[in-house]
């Protein structure tokens, strides 16, 4: 065999390892949030219930579960399923700083978001629901009357609320913290 | 022949499979606008977000910031661009872009706060001790520093994590001015 057939065939080889290689790591990349089970949705469902409020432990360096977490910010979260109907979400906001609400799919991508500033005597409120319901509720709608709730949809069943409140000071945390439990969930009726 | 085959597709599966764990372990190499020392993830939270962005976010359990509620600007480098080190001391300041509060707190490679015997983990911009002229220095190093003190809890790698809520930025993070955000200046090595 002579140097240049070895040569040629040595890059066929390295071609041949390329390509495989490019191959797994994009099925990896694309195959990840699929099959992913320690994903933001998985730890919050171990910590409770659908439709149940449920405040996260205050960040700290023994807390691992949500990395990224400020530790100024106090938050609790409702996990959601549209499959039994429509979600109210209610939320009051505090006299001082800085409230919000986001909404997730089960992925963990944010669909919508809405902070203190968008509240309405002291409440941020709204009510999630998926498309058909959306067509549902739309037309038992009064036209003379329309209804004042801020509609969202969710592409998906599945999904969480999770509300974050600012404490200006570190004594301020407590009140924060009381602030996002008083967040609810609650199944929302549809008309009949 | 098969032999060979089979070799290349083993060699190639094992890269492909370290590439993809290395890439994730430095967070998502996509959609990071850099802000001077700063990095921000600009469609994290959002639906628009990239695959190897999503994988990242999987993997690492983190719930992000949706735009309308702020953005997080992470610094894992100096101003220099030099790696941030634990045995070093550094001065961040003293000026963030618009918004209605921000943090600023140091965590470890996973993103989490670091333990310290002063149990300081960050700063809010409530609560933080101003020049006159309104601008603050945060002095970050192992040891004690009068002023606004943020402890390098353990002698491993770390990074800047600063919030900015409500912040008229949000929509679009890619205009900040690199000087809007804080500078980050080594200024000394033990």
């Amino acid at each position: 065999m002579s140097l240049r057939e070895r040569l040629a065939e040595a890059a066929i080889f390295l071609a041949a390892v390329a390509i495989v290689g490019a191959l797994v790591h994009l099925i990896v990349i694309l195959v990840i949030p699929v099959v992913a089970t320690r994903d933001a949705f998985a730890r919050l469902e171990e910590l409770g219930l659908v439709d149940e409020t449920i405040a996260l432990p205050r960040p700290s360096p023994s807390e691992r579960r949500f990395p990224y977490a400020d530790p100024a910010l106090a938050s609790a979260f409702c996990r959601f399923d549209l499959a039994a109907g429509p979600l109210r979400v209610t939320a009051p906001v505090g006299r001082a700083g800085f409230a919000s609400l986001s909404f997730h799919t089960r992925r963990g991508a944010v669909f919508y978001a809405l902070t203190d500033k968008a509240a309405t005597h002291g409440f941020m409120q709204a009510i999630v629901v998926t498309p058909a319901q959306l067509r549902a509720l739309a037309a038992h709608d009064d036209e003379d009357n329309p209804p004042q709730d801020l509609r969202i949809v969710s592409a998906t069943n599945e999904g969480f609320v999770l509300m974050r409140a600012f404490s200006e000071l570190p004594s301020l945390y407590a009140a924060a913290e009381e602030q996002v439990k008083s967040l609810s969930c609650a199944p929302e009726p549809m008309p009949k | 022949m098969f032999v060979k085959a089979s070799v290349a597709c083993a060699i190639g599966l094992a890269l492909g499979l370290w590439a993809s764990r290395a890439i994730l372990a430095g967070g998502a190499p996509f959609g990071v606008v850099d802000i001077g020392a700063w990095g921000v993830a600009t469609k994290a939270g959002s639906l628009e977000a990239d695959p190897y962005t999503r994988a990242s976010l999987e993997r690492s359990g983190e719930i992000p910031l949706a735009l309308g509620e702020g953005l997080q600007l992470v610094a894992r480098v100096d101003d220099a661009g030099r790696p941030l080190d634990a045995r070093c001391a550094y001065r961040v300041g003293s000026r963030t872009p618009a918004a209605r509060y921000w943090t600023l707190s140091l965590v470890d490679r996973d993103g989490l706060p670091v333990d310290n015997a002063a149990g300081r983990y960050g700063f809010r911009s409530s609560e933080i001790l101003r020049d006159a002229d309104g601008g603050f220095s945060v002095f970050v190093s192992a040891k004690a520093h009068a002023g606004n003190w943020l402890p390098i809890g353990a002698p491993a790698p770390f990074a800047l994590a600063l919030r900015l809520y409500d912040s008229p930025l949000s929509a679009t993070a890619g205009g900040i001015e690199k000087s809007a955000a804080p500078s980050i200046v080594r200024e000394g090595c033990a």
